[in-house]
Order: C-alpha cells, then structure tokens, then sequence
C-alpha cells in the first residue's frame, strides 16, 4: 500500500514540471484559438514546416524560374538582366532536330540523349536484377537474413563513398585488373573507354539501389500467400505458368512502385558518376544534373540562367513522373479500401 | 476408383514428429473425417496425402498403387483449402479453368466442365467475377468448384468451413453433405469441429498428438469411445469425467463408490481389475437425470443454462464437477441442492492410463 503512494507521489513530483510547463504554453495557445478558431490551429501547428518547406524548396524553386529568365554570368540576381524566354529557346536552338549535335547548345542535348539511354537501361536492368534477386531471396535459402542485409548495405552508403569504392576497383591500377591480372589477362583502361565507362555507371547505380527495389519486390512477394502456390502444385501447373500467371500479376503492384521510383532516382543521377568517371571520357557519362551542375557552377563560362532553365525542364520530367506515381499510389488505397 | 491406403506413415519436421505409425484404409467413395484439436497433426495428414509434403516413413496409396514418390499433381487429387487460395486477380471461370489448362485439355471440354460444375454448385452468375467481388459463401463454392472440374480421385477438405459464420456453415455443410452423395468420390475432410464431424462423416478419426486414438462410424465414437480422449472429444458438451473406485467385484458385476459416497453397482466383464483399482467414469450430460430419490447424487447447482428446450445444469459433487442438459425448462437456481440421477444411464469405464474397461 505505502509502496503505491509513494510510487504515485514520486510520480506526481516528476510531473510537476510538466504540468506547469503545460500551463505556461496553454496560455498563448488558448489566445490563438480564441483568434482563429479551431481551423485555424492546424495552420498554426503546420506554420513552422510550411516556413522551413518554403524557405528551402518553394523559394529556391521560384528563384530558379527567375533564374531561368536572365542572362549574363552575374551570380547575383540584381545584377542580372531579363532576357525573357532567351536562355529556353537558346536550348532548343538546333540546325537539325534530329542531330544533337547541331544544336546551339550540344553539351545539353548530349547530356539529354545520355541520360535518356541511362535511364533506359539502368531501370530495364535495375528491375530485372531486383526481381531475380528477390526471387532467390523468397525462397528457402540458408542465411537468408544474412544474403537479405548484403543486398541491402549498398543503399545505405553514401553516392560519394559508391563512387570512391567502384573507382578504387575499376581504375587502371584497381581491384579488377590486379584481379585479372592473376588469371594472366592484360590490365585494361575500363574507366577511360566509352563503352566500358557508360556500362560502368549503369552497373555502379544498380548495385548501389537495388537494394531497396529488391526489398520492395521481396515484401511484395511475401504478401502472396502460399496457398496459391500450392494450389497451383495440386493443378500441376510448370512453375514457368505460375511465374507468369501468378507471381508476375499478384506482383505487378509493386513492381510498378519500383519502376516509377527506379525511373525518378535514374534521372537525378549524379554523385557517384561524378565521382567515378567525372562524366568522362569525352562527353560519354555526361548526364543532365551534371550538365546543370556544370553550366551553372563549375564551368569557366557559368551560366546560372541557362542551368536554371535545363533544371526547370528536367523538373518537369519529374512532376510527370512523380503524377504517376501519386496516381499509383491512390488507386492502391482505392483498391485497399474495396 | 478413389481407395486410399495409408501404412505406417511417419512424418517429421526436422526433430518434431508430427505423425507417428499412421495405419489407415479409407475406401472408395467414403466420406471420411479427420478430427483432432489443434496441432493434432490432422491437417498435416491431408497434406502428405495430397503430396504437398513428403513422408519421412511409411507408404501411401491410392487405388492400389505406391504414391510416395509421385506428385502432387500425379496423385490426381484435388484439394480444397481452409482460404479457398482463389486466384485474387482471375475471374471465377479463369479460376476453374487454370488447372485444366494445364493439361492442354481441349477449350471445349473445359467450358463444358466449367459449365457443369458452375450449374451444380449454382455459381453460373459469378462466372465473370473476381473472387473479392464474392461473400464468403460464394468463394467456398467455387473453392469446391475448382476441385470438382478436375473429376479427381478423390477430393481432399482443409477446414473448408471454418471462413464462414455459424448459419451458413450449417446450409454449407448439408450442402457438401449432398454434393458428396451425388458424386460419389472419396472425400477426406479435416476439422477441428466435431459436430461437423459426426454430420458428415461416414467414417471419423479421431486424431491426438500425432497418432490415431481411433477409428469409427459417428455413433461408435459417441456410444463406445475407445479411450478417455475420444470420449471426451465426441459429443457436446463434453462427457462428464469422475473417478471412481471398485469397493466389491463379483462375477459380471463390481460395485464402484464414486462422489466420495455414492455407491453405483456397475456390469463389468473385466477380469484384470480388482477391489481398490481407481477408475474413471464417464457419463454424457444427456444422460443425467434429476431425481428426488436420496439414494441418487447429491450435488451442488453452480449455474444454470436455460435454453428453452432444455436446461444446461453446471454442478459441483464434492469438488468435481457435473454437467447435465434435462430437457424442457425447470425450476432451479444457482446454490441450489438437486439430486442427479445415472440410473439406467450408459456408464463409460476408463482405467488409469484412459483406455476403455469392458462393461
């Protein structure tokens, strides 16, 4: 008995300070609803993130646009001129739509054409490797947690520290031709062949992503419940049938999520490849968000106006995207709800 | 042809043994009854039948022949699952039809098939539907439906009721009940509900831990339970337990003291037991009566159960507890003396390890 009120006085002391703290805060609260009425606590309770989502997403976001409307090299706003819609048609200037290279500014339409091919790929492939590794991890493997968090420990690494590892295996005195080396084949310049050096970024981004598309995949393959499986052993169905008529349709949920957000990371592309090949050779790896990058920052001649205008174009791409894949998004709730 | 034939069947899941020496005859067009509570290993039975897992001792066949390393599809048996494991994303029809689509069956002969089974199950307005456009009842029809297309050996049930809520199990049940006298194929059907089973089954086994405690018709469980676990098993509610001792044996007969005064002279051909030996008796709650003859059981009323039809009387003598369902509505209250009446009533004996004394 005396344990229980000491107890509950202990506990009544502690809370003390947070009653009163309670107390304290109540006061304005109580003016500020008494001001703006219920509804009005709910802007007042968001005010502090709106704030901080204006001051670092909408407000760059705008000036960019701005941005997108001025000439010259001037870093500063005031001191650059408006040159209107100059800097988007200076973009889609070409001798010939069908040759990039035509274009006024070709480094952009090269970097367009990379990262389109890029995004081709990378996703084609991305989506396939997932799945079949999440095929193999679904089933009933030894170690299978242990396989699970080595497909995973890539996406938590930084795009930097990727770049740095691939680069310390792929460059000419790297990992992989010491490797080869060995098996008495001649070291080879992989990081300064085209070929070679786009197959590399494609390879690189999928082994540092797949693993969270992977995941995705195998949670969506675990949710299948085995009983239809084994129905379908009862109906003697060849497990090639059962891949393309049960998992693929029960899976085609998840694998569009993971294709729409494969395709949004594809575009941004940048950090790893920057680090591992610098966009390099030539122009190969060259893809958009370092082509702004570079226009807008690093180059000798910047043009922040035309960087913000390929930026703004590249935004577009991605609202498109991101429209799909809200609407994926909500026809799944839809259908969870029915 | 659907005879199965189980000979010492064992199963083991890595050092857990599940199934031990299972020996089993079920014959052409029986309807038979796996029951047994949870983890009995009734389920898994119907799954090494089905081929869904692999025994680790013994022999399976099925009309004669050795199935052990043959297929589950090969066994040509169709299976019924607890969730239906209807294709959520195929119509009903795509449903029936996928099975046979393996085989390369002709698309004639499938529609027909199809056709056949949807008229007799009377899911002919669902065929174009999905199966989460369906109620539960609905989705259990053609759960059978998907087996019936096959024409199989023989059809395996995997608690195919338990999704369903109490009234429509009773229509499902007499249901499956026709169906099975229409069609005539061997059906093994597991539950863990005993009036389903006494209703449907021609034959039950009555499964514990892994092995069969026994074999019978429904009325050969319910009037001559082979042990203590089968006894209390079948019938509801369950049979009463008391112990009970033997005070006097002569010839055919023995006199047993049971509620610590009652004294209850008992026909008792076994020999093996003797005076002193502790038994326990068993009565069905149907067959108590009440009484106002002092010389009956004087118990205790802890609560009564009016149902209308009858009266469920829980009571306690000296420290064991009673259960007897009297017909029609009586007077009678918690904390009440009555006097319960066994005379003329069947008396199961069972001895110290549970098995069955002869009477």
């Amino acid at each position: 008995m005396s344990t229980t009120t000491n107890t509950s006085r202990l506990g009544s002391l502690l809370m003390a300070p947070v009653h009163l703290l309670m107390r304290i805060i109540d006061v304005p609260l109580r003016a500020v609803q008494k001001a703006t009425g219920i509804s009005g606590m709910a802007a007042f309770f968001l005010a502090p993130n709106m704030l901080i989502f204006g001051i670092f997403v909408l407000l760059p976001l705008v000036i960019n646009f701005v941005y997108s409307m001025t000439g010259g090299t001037a870093f500063f706003l005031a001191e650059r001129n408006f040159v209107g819609a100059e800097q988007y048609s200076r973009l889609f200037t070409c001798g010939s739509y069908l040759d990039p290279m035509s274009c006024q500014e070709d480094a952009f339409w090269t970097a367009v054409g990379n990262t389109f091919w890029f995004v081709i790929l990378q996703v084609a492939l991305m989506i396939g490797v997932s799945l079949i590794t999440a095929l193999i991890l679904n089933r009933d493997l030894a170690a299978r947690s242990f396989w699970r968090a080595v497909f995973f420990f890539p996406v938590l690494l930084s795009p930097v520290v990727v770049g740095l590892i691939w680069k310390w295996i792929l460059q000419r005195q790297g990992l992989l031709n010491f490797g080869l080396y060995q098996f008495g084949i001649e070291p080879y310049t992989w990081l300064t062949d085209r070929n070679w050096t786009f197959a590399a970024t494609i390879g690189v981004s999928i082994w540092a992503h797949m693993g969270l598309y992977t995941l995705i995949l195998l949670a969506g393959l675990q949710a299948i419940p085995k009983d239809l499986y084994e129905a379908a052993e009862m109906d003697g169905t060849k497990p090639e049938r059962v891949f393309r008529r049960i998992t693929l349709p029960l899976l085609a949920p998840n694998l569009l999520v993971v294709v729409v957000l494969a395709l949004i990371k594809a575009v941004q592309i940048f950090d790893e490849v920057y680090v591992l090949t610098g966009g390099g050779p030539g122009t190969s790896t060259l893809y958009l968000t370092q082509y702004i990058y570079e226009t807008g920052f690093a180059s000798a001649l910047r043009n922040p106006g035309l960087a913000a205008a390929a930026s703004i174009l590249m935004g577009l791409v991605l609202v498109v995207l991101t429209l799909v894949q809200l609407g994926i998004g909500q026809r799944g709730e839809k259908k969870g709800k029915r | 042809m659907g005879e199965i034939k189980l000979t010492d069947v064992n199963k083991s899941f890595g050092s857990v043994h599940v199934l031990k020496d299972i020996d089993l005859h079920i014959k052409d067009g029986e309807f038979v009854v796996f029951v047994g509570p949870s983890g009995c290993g009734k389920s898994t039975l119907l799954r090494t039948i089905a081929g869904l897992e692999k025994v680790t001792g013994g022999e399976i066949q099925i009309d004669g022949k050795r199935v052990n390393e043959v297929t589950a599809a090969d066994r040509g048996l169709a299976m019924v699952f607890q969730s239906y494991a209807l294709y959520p994303h195929m119509s009903v029809r795509q449903n029936l039809a996928f099975g046979l689509e393996n085989s390369n069956m002709p698309k004639a002969e499938v529609a027909e098939r199809i056709g056949e089974a949807a008229r007799m199950l009377e899911i002919e307005p669902y065929l174009e539907r999905r199966p989460g456009q369906l109620s539960g009842g609905q989705r259990q029809r053609v759960a059978i439906g998907r087996a019936i297309v096959r024409r199989p050996t023989a059809f395996l049930l995997d608690e195919p009721l338990s999704n369903l809520d109490a009234e429509l199990r009773v229509s499902t049940r007499a249901e499956l009940a026709a169906l099975h006298a229409r069609i005539g194929s061997t059906m093994i059907y597991v539950t863990h509900d005993q009036v389903e089973a006494m209703t449907l089954a021609h034959r039950i086994v009555v499964m514990r831990a892994g092995k069969i405690e026994q074999i019978g018709t429904p009325l050969e469980l319910y009037n001559t339970p082979a042990n203590r676990f089968v006894a209390g098993f079948i019938g509801a509610p369950h049979m009463n337990f008391l112990s009970g001792e033997v005070v006097e044996k002569e010839v055919g007969n023995a006199t047993l003291l049971i509620g610590g005064s009652h004294r209850l002279l008992v026909p008792m051909s076994d020999r093996k037991l003797s005076v002193g030996d502790k038994l326990t008796i068993g009565i069905r709650p149907q067959h108590i009566t009440l009484a106002n003859d002092p010389g009956s059981l004087r118990v205790k009323v802890r609560l009564v159960e009016a149902l209308g039809s009858e009266t469920v009387i829980h009571a306690d003598l000296n420290g064991e507890k009673l259960l007897a369902v009297v017909p029609g509505q009586r007077q009678i209250s918690p904390g009440d003396d009555a006097h319960f009446s066994v005379a003329g009533a069947p008396l199961h004996l069972f001895d110290g390890n549970g098995s069955r004394v002869k009477g």
